[in-house]
């Protein structure tokens, strides 16, 4: 077997074994802080001798969560809860949730009330202006009440030193990732499941393991020989992790060339560069994040990524993966389906949530974009 | 030689074979979808007439299409739709196809390549389905509403969405006491009104052409031109536009 072939391998487990990995972590006598969606400052968590490991929920049937939400809220979150209910994150130590959308902040109240766990929830609460001067403080304000629950709570040490080489890791992470996406673009070999493993399993792993996984893998992607003979396609949305969606877009012979998904690369745009101290070099990394529905934009630039994405990167079309009842990217996909149409860029919506089994009418909608762009 | 195209629908299977010039040699329908025998039903009624060993190429299509095993290649149905469609009316620039369980609009450009298209969510609202919801409570077929839809004076307005709630809806005007034609005009104008909303969302050119089995509802033909307030184009074969696009990608292939 190649060493690829083996990498692809590991990533895989990690992407779908969650459990066994914060097992691996917990055996080894670290301690695991859970990070929900979008962002959290996982550099801080990191720093402060935690693992942090990616909440996104996953694929399952949702029951007990719906005492505490409507029918009509985010699959993801409602995931979450599921699976805090029933014991999956058992072993974190505590549970880092943003305030980046409405339904995100009612998922802190309800895990307080529902989750039987004793995990401790820390809020991240984000300002919705994060670039003035005020808006900064608020963040480092934030980032201090998540650094005094570590330090109060769990006993955690902070020091801006190992904070810097935290930041370090993470932004060695940043590029590695950025790198990944644009070497994928030239390898349609590496399909769409297996390009969403290597970028799942980064949730559930410390970013230095990570990065000597990927860096690895980078170098075996240039002695692989070029190949773009598949439909090419920019996917945009919050997640694209089912398999069986994954699978649509493999068996129609398409190739994912870039993404703006919240899961993926929405993760890596922003390094932590300029700042007097190492804190404030974060402050000031999510003060530079943009171009994502969670994350106020009177431009809405998000649209014009996406466009310029999709030439760069010489791309068919661009696939929009909407998250059933999430209104922030509900409210982008208006100006996105307008920018896209007004360059010329074929493109299509299909709805996709974590309760889907059927994929059924996505399969009808992809294989029909598919026909289209002939 | 001639050429299959069998489209395996949620409710129906409808099977159209076309010789080189393009022309109907035969079609069929039966009204068993996916799930069942209907496809392979279909196919062996068409062989009553077409012998197997004349049929170069078979195309299947429609939400079945990957489960018939006898079709040479498979095509997914709004292309077909739209090749269906433009094969009949050159003119059409938007096709408003409705089905048993959905509901799609698609773009055509001049030479009849599909550029845009939008599916309905997964909802039976707007659908074939919902009318046999309703035509179910009232007691008729569904091939009588559109005599009832023109009695109407004074259609009623059905304000939900969904076939479940639309259903109570219903169910209340008629206790109510409102005449039947009045309530079925306005189960017809939800229908159109519905649909109308999604076509919007792809921008409607002229000509429009309904196809697909609600098309032969006379009464939505008319709601959704009354809608849209333009003429809406329409075959008496709406139901086999998908096998025949299905029929001509076959002969296409082998070209």
């Amino acid at each position: 077997m190649s060493r690829l072939r083996e990498l692809l391998n590991q990533f895989e487990e990690v992407a779908n074994s969650p459990r066994k990995q914060l097992d691996k972590y917990l055996a080894e006598g670290k301690k695991v802080v859970g990070t929900v969606p979008v962002y959290t400052p996982e550099e801080l968590i990191h720093s402060m001798g935690f693992v942090p490991f990616g909440v996104w929920g996953a694929d399952v049937e949702i029951k007990d969560a719906k005492a505490y939400y409507p029918s009509f809220i985010c699959s993801i979150l409602q995931s979450i809860l599921e699976l805090g209910i029933h014991g999956a994150y058992r072993g974190l130590q505590a549970i880092v949730i943003p305030s980046l959308c409405d339904s995100l902040k009612s998922l802190g109240q309800n895990w307080k009330y529902a989750v039987k766990d004793d995990i401790l929830f820390i809020p991240m609460t984000y300002p919705q202006n994060r670039e003035n001067e005020v808006g900064r403080a608020f963040t480092k304000a934030s980032y201090e009440r998540v650094k005094a629950d570590l330090e109060n709570h769990l006993q955690g040490h902070f020091c801006d030193q190992q904070l810097q080489k935290s930041l370090d890791i993470y932004n060695e992470h940043n590029r590695l990732m950025r790198q990944l996406s644009l070497k994928l673009s030239e390898h349609d070999q590496i399909t769409a499941y297996e390009r969403r493993n290597i970028f799942k399993s980064a949730h559930f792993m410390l970013k230095e393991e990570h990065n000597e996984l990927v860096a690895e893998f980078l170098k075996e992607l240039d002695n692989l020989e070029k190949s773009t003979k598949k439909t090419r396609v920019i996917t945009t949305g919050i997640l694209a992790d089912s398999p069986n969606l994954l699978a649509i877009f493999d068996d129609n012979n398409m190739t994912i060339v870039g993404d703006d998904i919240a899961h993926e690369s929405r993760q890596y745009r922003t390094d932590a560069v300029n700042g007097e101290t190492a804190l404030d070099k974060l402050v000031d990394k999510f003060a530079n994040m943009g171009c994502c529905s969670v994350l106020f934009d009177k431009d809405r630039k998000r649209a014009d990524l996406i466009r310029d994405m999709a030439k760069e990167r010489k791309a068919d079309g661009v696939v929009v993966l909407m998250t059933k009842f999430c209104d922030p990217e509900e409210f982008d996909y208006v100006c996105i389906k307008n920018t896209l149409d007004e360059a010329g860029i074929a493109n299509v919506i299909t709805e996709i949530d974590r309760q889907m089994v059927n994929y059924e009418q996505t399969k009808t909608t992809l294989e029909t974009f598919k026909e289209m762009l002939r | 030689m001639y050429y299959l195209g069998i489209d395996v629908g949620s409710t129906t299977s409808k099977a159209v074979v076309i010789n080189e010039k393009k022309e109907i040699m035969a079609k069929e329908i039966l009204i068993a979808g996916i799930g069942t025998d209907g496809a392979e039903r279909v196919y062996q009624k068409i062989l009553e007439q077409i012998p197997a060993e004349q049929i170069a190429k078979i195309t299947a299509t429609g939400y079945g299409r990957k489960l018939f095993a006898k079709a040479d290649t498979e095509i997914s149905e709004l292309s077909c739709h739209a090749k269906g469609v433009f094969h009949t009316f050159p003119e059409t620039r938007t096709i408003i196809d409705i089905g048993g369980q959905d509901a799609k609009v698609l773009l055509l450009n001049d030479k009849g390549r599909m550029v845009n298209f939008v599916m309905n969510d997964k909802c039976a609202a707007g659908t074939g389905r919902f009318l046999d919801v309703m035509a179910n409570i009232l007691h008729l077929q569904i091939g009588d509403l559109q005599e009832e839809y023109f009695k109407s004076t004074m259609p009623i307005t059905i304000s939900n969405t969904c076939t479940v709630f639309a259903e109570s809806e219903v169910i209340s005007q008629l206790a109510n006491g409102k005449d039947k034609a009045d309530v079925i005009a306005g189960i017809c104008i939800s229908v159109a009104n519905r649909v109308a909303s999604l076509a919007k969302r792809v921008g409607i050119k002229e000509k429009v052409c309904m196809s697909g089995g609600v098309a032969r509802n006379q009464g939505v033909r008319d709601a959704m031109a009354k809608k849209l307030e333009m003429d809406i184009l329409f075959s008496p074969d709406a139901q086999y536009m998908g096998a025949l696009g299905a029929a001509i990608y076959s002969l296409e292939e082998m070209e």
